[in-house]
């Protein structure tokens, strides 16, 4: 019993405190006012068991975002979501379960998770750099009860061995703390600076991320070949401006797509998989600047004045001519068709004309780039163009576009259309289709590739970037570095010499092996001080005690 | 460029992977031989390098410390050679490194046969992760003279590559445009390197818990029911701690790992994190982890907790394997099986 009892003021003891990176238990007897439980919440919230389960919490409510289809990743597959789970689809919604990483819920996890951080870290910050130059705590009375420990007898007196034990450590840049009776030494602080870094470097991370979504914003286009776009809102398909972005924000580049070329594999059992894709563009960071070149490829982006272009997705444009009834052509140009399969680029699109007289037309196509005839159904059997055909199903009536809706391109509403009795027959590059009752024609006149582009500038990037290389850098150092403490006691010896006390720790979550260094730390010293084994009573100690390092996890750092 | 898979170099890595496998098998055969036949306890130099509590068990009772010889100095204990003893052993252990050579030359001239990085399938990326576990292996069994943990990385091995060669296996091609980039080889081989360290880590974690609950068997005045095993492993402790360095050496390349992807994932689609599944579940990962070495800090939760944290988080990691490339589609779905 009382042997348990010395033990646990030996680990009490500062010497055994290693607490800087422990849990602060919460002093029991504070009387809680309003201020106490202020306090009390804080602490609570910054403590290390609060992090852990909120790291797990953040885990967890990641998982139905990769489940589940999000609205901000793939919004069709939601849609598509919607039409097979009508009665369970808006209730997810209603728990933002589609568009988990915006989630209020989500946020406030991660807030909590970095306001812990932040109260964890910043305090422990200061602390870190009040006490760089602090010195090592005082020896612990009963060396041998350390983790390791080892004893001599020498023949020098215990003042000249506690000089000779202090040159020693102060040449393996140990931190020195010299009393009558004790030189106390620590090495490794650099272990901690190693874990601030790491937080406080995902503090800022967190910062860049939410950087970028204030000032940043993400565009798309689609681009076909001879066409030419600025970067301005009326002109881009799709733009996602960050909270603090305005119109005039915008960096004024405009983009030409001169050609896009495409390479398949043509043989082998990856036959249709793309090789390259290759975009020639030509671009003017603004209208007075010159015309500039570039290659834009996957993983090649372009970037304008910060702003990065990127090619994301490509397809053909079917180039069509529609005659309407009364003689007059009413639509001559490319329509973008979207590739329903990647193995043979067998795409779909729509032709509208409202124009038409005496009623709007409409048409919706199959492209298919080579074409073949499959059992009788037609079909592509190669990406590239080899030898393209297109396929109309024709429609007249209205097509709706006047009731202030917004339509799809892609799509036609044949609500008031009726379909043209007419079999749709595939059209060669050049040949036309008639369509009966006088309703005009319409004619194949070749085809353009289109590209289309994701347009993004996020200022913090960069910071982003930064960021996690310091996280990283911190976490190696922090996982390098052991930090470690030496004492060495010497007294005056029943028979005139004297009985030198060696004992050393270090958190044992660092690598570990600091018996090794202890071993050899002991071994030297007593080398240089002429050492020999103590006398009977302490026999034991001469061995290295390899034993715990760990300290007592309820510790504190005192002072 | 014009990229022509030499379809007989590919046979040969198949042969050589093959081959590989059939050693590793033998290896692990002769690992439990070892096991069955050694009769004497596991020697004492393990603890040399990563010492049990025997201190604080001294400490704790106020009794002596355990007796040492009487040396010159306070010395190491001797450090007994690197080198597997015992023919078993030794067979076992050269079968190994005789396997991890087929396995490097399958990597290899894989790599040669499409001209580029081997690692851009489901099948590659298996066979790769299961080389660098074996790496681990050797340099874990040579460095700490761990040699027990043989057999037990050896079993998930063999049963990961022989899914490879039956179920996964993809004949040799080559990339999609998206996945062509120098990224890749930096991105996917920190990813590699991390998983091959994270499975080490994963089998040291399990043994820890066998040799843990034996232990509190014991303490409780049970029977050991596990006693012939453990007479060739050491202490829970000395398990907990070499799975805590896998992990400790795992997590920053992992990290690494997760930061490459996010530059590849800005030069390809134009954003350095979108919540695709695959980044998704690398950030779990990443996160249960990171829980696992704060659990490892945290009064209470050492030991058995913080071994099944990690143990979460090695899911994590095989559900992204796997899982993400078979059932979810998102822009990181290259498997190359359907
Ligand atoms: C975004 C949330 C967090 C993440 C991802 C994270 C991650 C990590 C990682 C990877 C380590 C091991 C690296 C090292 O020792 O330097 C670590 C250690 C540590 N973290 Fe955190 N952390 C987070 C939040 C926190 C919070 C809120 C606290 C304060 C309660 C905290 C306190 C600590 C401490 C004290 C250590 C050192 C543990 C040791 O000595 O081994 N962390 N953290």
């Amino acid at each position: 019993m009382s042997e348990v009892k010395a033990r646990d003021e030996a680990v009490r003891d500062e010497a055994v405190q290693d607490a800087v990176m422990q849990d602060a238990p919460f002093p029991a007897t504070v009387r809680r006012g309003r201020g106490g439980w202020l306090r009390w919440g804080w602490r609570q919230l910054t403590s290390m068991r609060t992090a852990l389960i909120l790291l797990f919490l953040l885990a967890i409510a990641s998982v139905p975002g990769s489940v589940l289809p999000q609205e901000g990743i793939d919004p069709s597959a939601v849609t598509q979501y919607y039409d097979a789970h009508p009665a369970l689809a808006p209730l997810l919604d209603r728990l933002s379960l589609f568009s988990v990483f915006a989630a209020p819920w989500f946020a406030a996890i991660y807030l909590l998770l970095f306001l812990s951080l932040a109260g964890c870290v910043l305090p422990r910050t200061f602390r870190q750099i009040g006490s760089a130059r602090q010195r090592p705590p005082r020896a612990p009375r009963r060396l041998s009860r350390l983790p390791l420990s080892a004893s001599f007898v020498t023949a020098l007196s215990p003042a000249q061995a506690l000089e000779s034990a202090g040159r020693m450590l102060g040449r393996r840049r140990f931190r020195l703390r010299a009393e009558d009776s004790w030189v106390s030494a620590e090495k490794g602080y650099l272990r901690e600076v190693g874990n601030l870094l790491f937080h406080i470097a995902l503090l800022a991370l967190l910062i860049s991320v939410g950087l970028g979504g204030l000032f940043g914003y993400k565009a798309n286009r689609l681009l076909i070949a001879g066409q030419s776009f600025s970067d301005t809102p009326v002109s881009l398909d799709v733009l996602h401006p960050g909270r603090l972005v305005s119109a005039s924000d915008l960096a004024p580049f405009s983009v030409t797509l001169n050609r896009f070329s495409a390479r398949y594999v043509t043989s082998g059992p990856q036959t249709s998989e793309p090789e390259t894709y290759n975009a020639q563009l030509s671009y003017t960071s603004s209208a007075t600047a010159p015309v500039r070149h570039y290659d834009l490829r996957v993983n090649h982006p372009l970037t304008v004045d910060g702003v990065s272009v990127y090619l994301i997705n490509h397809g053909y444009a079917p180039q069509f001519r529609v005659t309407d009834g009364h003689g007059k052509v009413r639509f001559n140009g490319p329509v973008p068709f979207i590739a329903v399969e990647q193995s043979g680029m067998t795409s779909e699109g729509v032709v509208k004309v409202p124009d038409a007289l005496p009623t709007q037309l409409g048409f919706a196509g199959v492209f298919l780039p080579s074409a073949v005839d499959v059992g009788g159904r037609l079909g592509s059997d190669f990406p590239a163009p080899q030898n393209p055909r297109v396929s109309l199903v024709s429609y007249a009536g209205n097509l709706g576009m006047n009731n202030g809706v917004s339509q799809s391109v892609y799509q036609l509403d044949l609500s008031r259309m009726h379909k043209l009795n007419i079999a749709p027959r595939p059209l060669a590059v050049g040949q036309s289709m008639t369509l009966p009752d006088g309703a005009g024609t319409i004619t194949f006149t070749g085809y353009r590739q289109w590209i289309s582009l994701a347009i993004t500038y996020d200022p913090g990037q960069l910071p982003a970037l930064c960021s996690g290389i310091a996280a990283l850098a911190g976490l190696i150092l922090s996982f390098m570095v052991r930090r470690r403490r030496m004492f060495v006691r010497a007294a005056p010896g029943p028979d005139g010499a004297t009985l030198v006390e060696v004992g050393g720790l270090a958190r044992s979550d660092a690598a570990g092996g600091f018996e090794v260094e202890f071993a050899e730390l002991a071994a030297e010293l007593r080398t240089a001080q002429d050492g020999s084994p103590p006398p009977a009573p302490a026999v034991a100690a001469d061995a290295v005690r390899a034993g715990a390092e760990d300290t007592s996890s309820s510790t504190r750092e005192g002072e | 460029m014009p990229d022509i898979i030499n379809g007989g170099l590919a046979d040969a890595s198949n042969a050589a992977l093959l081959t590989a496998v059939l050693l590793y098998a033998m290896g692990m055969f002769a690992y439990a031989c070892d096991f069955a036949f050694r009769k004497e306890r596991l020697a004492a130099p393990q603890t040399a390098q990563v010492p049990e509590l025997v201190g604080a068990a001294a400490g704790g009772t106020g009794g002596p410390a355990p007796a040492a010889p009487q040396g010159p100095a306070p010395a190491v204990p001797a450090p007994a050679s690197r080198w597997p003893s015992g023919f078993w052993l030794r067979t076992a252990f050269g079968l190994t490194c005789a396997g991890l050579l087929a396995h490097l030359i399958a990597i290899v001239i894989r790599g040669v046969a499409e001209h580029r990085v081997p690692w851009g399938n489901m099948y590659e990326f298996i066979m790769a992760i299961a080389c660098m576990a074996v790496v681990v292996l050797v340099a874990v069994s040579v460095r700490f003279r761990a040699y027990y943990i043989g057999l037990f990385v050896l079993i998930p091995v063999v049963f990961a590559l022989a899914l490879d060669v039956t179920v996964v296996y993809t004949p040799a091609g080559s990339l999609v445009p998206a996945l062509n980039s120098y990224w890749i080889a930096i991105h996917v081989t920190a990813m590699i390197v991390a998983s091959g360290l994270f499975v080490v880590g994963a089998v040291t974690t399990v043994m820890y818990l066998v040799a843990d609950r034996n232990e509190r068997r014991l303490a409780a005045g049970l029977p050991s029911r596990t006693a012939g095993l453990m007479m060739h492993l050491p202490g829970s402790t000395v398990l907990d701690r070499l799975a805590y360095r896998t992990i400790l050496f795992a997590f920053p390349v992992w990290t690494f790992g997760i930061m490459a992807g996010a530059i590849w994932a800005d030069h390809a689609w134009g954003r350095y994190w979108g919540w695709d599944p695959k980044e998704t579940w690398s950030f779990i990962t990443w996160v249960v982890y990171a829980g696992f070495l704060h659990a490892r800090a945290t009064a209470g939760w050492r030991g058995r907790r913080a071994a099944f944290i990690q143990l979460v988080g090695f899911g994590c990691l095989m559900f992204n394997l796997v899982g993400i490339n078979l059932w979810v589609t998102g822009l990181h779905s290259y498997a190359g099986i359907s």
